[in-house]
């Protein structure tokens, strides 16, 4: 079984806020993909940042690492992080993690993009 | 008056009782003779010398000395008929008595009618009284003689579906526990339906279980099930059927075949029929029966079916086919789910107002792990597991990076049929893919050629996950302190260190024991319960 590898995307939405669309698995092979993702994301220094799950396949606890690494880089930048399209499972994943807590679990685009304007500007 | 007079149905049966002590004759002719049509026409009486047709009724008449016809006739259709002799006082009728007699089967005509619509209507209330009691008889005998329980063969999955027509079939199947361990499949059809089908469908079964108890070659069964069921068919029926054998610790399937609808083999590169030739059994004498074999892998499966499925029809008539079977097995991933496939598109096709035509019967059949897996470490990994608990899938996966995403659909497949909530399956996924992760980076050291097993199991209440590695690094890390998110955002704790806490809080219960050569974590999910 070869490892399904992560693709991902990068929509400038507006100044405020990038969206990373991730496709696939994120696990720990993933590290170069997604961090790959999060400084094309952060280019122009947005204030928020959106992960689509939309098309997640798979994630295991390599992959919630990285989630944690990357909250950890987004938390030096000042930005927030906020995640839309999670499936049932990976929602109760977040919140055995208490992930749900740092990021704004959203069930679409657009609460997800709102939100993560909005927690950028009260910080 | 008359000297002589009688209503004389012409359809078959006797006239009715005349009155005493009048003498009767009975003229019988048939409902085609141009007579009856004439009389429906002229719908009076009439006299018999005035009637020009070439008819044996009319002739009859004559030679019975009867002189004049008083049609019955109502709504156009002639009911009955009154037919009498020459007047005693030897005179013409007189026009007087043609007015009585036209007035009295005016009358007469539709009370004959209502009463012949009665003894129809009861005529028939018995013979459908008559029907349901030998189909409720005919479906007794066949429900006797299905198996009640499914075999149960550790890597293997087994379901059947039967449907019988209104009018029973005749359709059949069973299973043999044989020497060796070995499953004899039967799958058969009677020709003809209802009692005479449930008795010959009773004796076949008889006479196979008995046979192959004896003989393990299904060519050597059929041909003797031929030679005994020969002797005792009735005329105009036999019997087709298929028999197979199967050795599930090789995954061997010997199979032979009596004329009966070819099974069909899922494989990866396409659906194939499993063909052996023979004729039907009860035809004729000394039959031989050609004996195939096929090796079914792990992630194959054999569709057996009985003709009532491909010979449906839509409202248009069309029939559903063999190609349209075959597609539906290509279509398939796995047997588990496709009796319902194969019933859903079937309920599709025919409409909702279709009245099944023939039995229905279904039997899948396949291989879920490798034999190699369960021969060897099924009593290892299983010495764990409750006495209750039945083995749903076994297999390995290769300790290479990633290697647990290949356990998923496997594990998926296995757990199926119990039907677990969504999010209770999705949590075992994730459980098992961690414990997997675990033995195959700590237990096995990512040596590729070190194998992860995985045994899938379950009881009433619960379903049973064993990993086992080879421990070669030692029994897997029991990990570092609980994760805490704050401590690790803060860079107190490193980002990882999850798969531990993940297993624990996804399933119900996680136990591990070491045993030589080995390491062996089981995770426990609770069918009813609720994750923590």
């Amino acid at each position: 079984m070869s490892v399904t590898q992560l693709e991902t995307s990068v929509r400038h939405t507006d100044r405020d806020v990038a969206v990373i669309d991730l496709k696939g698995d994120v696990t720990a092979a993933s590290e170069a993909a997604l961090m790959d993702a999060y400084r094309e994301a952060s280019r122009d220094e947005p204030r928020g940042i959106a992960l689509n799950f939309s098309d997640l396949d798979y994630m295991n606890s390599g992959g919630i690492g990285l989630l944690v690494t990357l909250l950890v880089r987004a938390k030096r930048a000042h930005q927030q992080v906020t995640a839309f399209g999670l499936s049932d499972h990976y929602r109760q994943i977040f919140e055995l993690t208490r992930i749900d807590e740092v990021i704004g679990v959203h069930p679409d685009e657009r609460h997800a993009l709102d939100a993560a304007r909005l927690g950028a500007r009260v910080r | 008056m008359p000297r002589r007079g009688w209503v004389s149905p012409w359809r078959s049966g006797p006239p009715a009782s005349p009155p005493d002590p009048l003498p009767t004759t009975t003229v019988a002719f048939d409902p085609d003779d141009p007579l009856v049509e004439h009389l429906a026409q002229v719908a009076e009486p009439i006299a018999l010398d005035r009637i020009d047709l070439d008819s044996p009724g009319v002739r009859a008449l004559k030679a019975a000395g009867m002189a004049l016809l008083v049609p019955l006739v109502t709504s156009g259709e002639l009911v009955g008929l009154l037919a009498l002799g020459p007047r005693r006082s030897e005179r013409e009728y007189s026009t007087n008595d043609r007015r009585l007699l036209q007035d009295l089967a005016t009358h007469a005509a539709p009370a004959v009618r209502v009463a012949q619509l009665v003894r129809e209507q009861e005529a028939e209330v018995l013979s459908r009284q008559r029907i349901e009691q030998e189909l409720h008889v005919a479906r007794l005998i066949q429900q006797q003689f299905l198996p009640k329980s499914l075999p149960e063969m550790p890597g293997w999955h087994v379901a059947a579906h039967y449907q019988p027509a209104r009018e029973v079939g005749g359709d059949f199947y069973d299973f043999l526990q044989l020497p060796g361990g070995q499953v004899g499949i039967v799958i058969g059809d009677v020709t003809d339906k209802g009692v005479p089908a449930a008795l010959v469908m009773a004796t076949t079964h008889s006479i196979l279980r008995a046979e192959a108890a004896r003989l393990l070659a299904p060519g050597e069964v059929l041909r003797r099930a031929n030679a005994l069921l020969v002797e005792e068919m009735p005329a105009n029926m036999f019997v087709t059927c298929l028999y197979a054998v199967l050795d599930p610790a090789s995954g061997r399937l010997r199979y032979a075949n009596a004329g009966h609808d070819l099974p069909y083999l899922r494989r990866a590169e396409g659906v194939v029929e499993l063909r052996a030739t023979g004729m039907p059994l009860g035809l004729l004498p000394d039959m031989d029966y050609e004996e195939k074999e096929v090796r079914l892998e792990p992630g194959q499966g054999v569709l057996f079916h009985s003709d009532g499925v491909v010979e449906a029809h839509d409202p248009e008539r069309t029939m559903f086919g063999f190609p349209r079977l075959k597609e539906l097995v290509a279509g398939a991933t796995s047997e588990t789910d496709l009796i319902d496939r194969v019933l859903t598109h079937l309920a599709a096709f025919t409409g909702p107002d279709w009245e099944q035509e023939d039995d229905i019967t279904l039997v899948t059949l396949s291989r879920t792990a490798t034999a190699a897996v369960i021969g060897m470490d099924g009593p290892t990994d299983a010495a764990g597991l409750p006495p209750q608990a039945r083995v749903l899938a076994a297999f390995t996966v290769a300790s290479e990076p990633g290697g647990e995403r290949a356990v998923l659909p496997r594990l998926a497949a296995a757990v199926d049929p119990l039907g677990l909530p969504a999010l209770r399956r999705d949590a075992l996924a994730t459980a098992v893919a961690e414990a997997t992760m675990n033995a195959i980076e700590h237990g096995n050291g990512n040596r590729p050629e070190l194998p992860v097993r995985l045994v899938v199991a379950a009881t009433d209440d619960a379903v049973l996950v064993t990993v086992t590695d080879r421990a070669v690094h030692g029994p897997s890390p029991e990990g570092p302190e609980q994760p805490d998110l704050d401590a690790k955002l803060a860079g107190r704790q490193s980002p990882r260190g999850w798969g531990l806490y993940l297993m624990r809080n996804l399933v119900d219960e996680v136990r591990t024991r070491d045993q030589v050569g080995g390491h062996t974590v089981e995770l426990v999910l609770h069918r009813d319960g609720v994750a923590s």
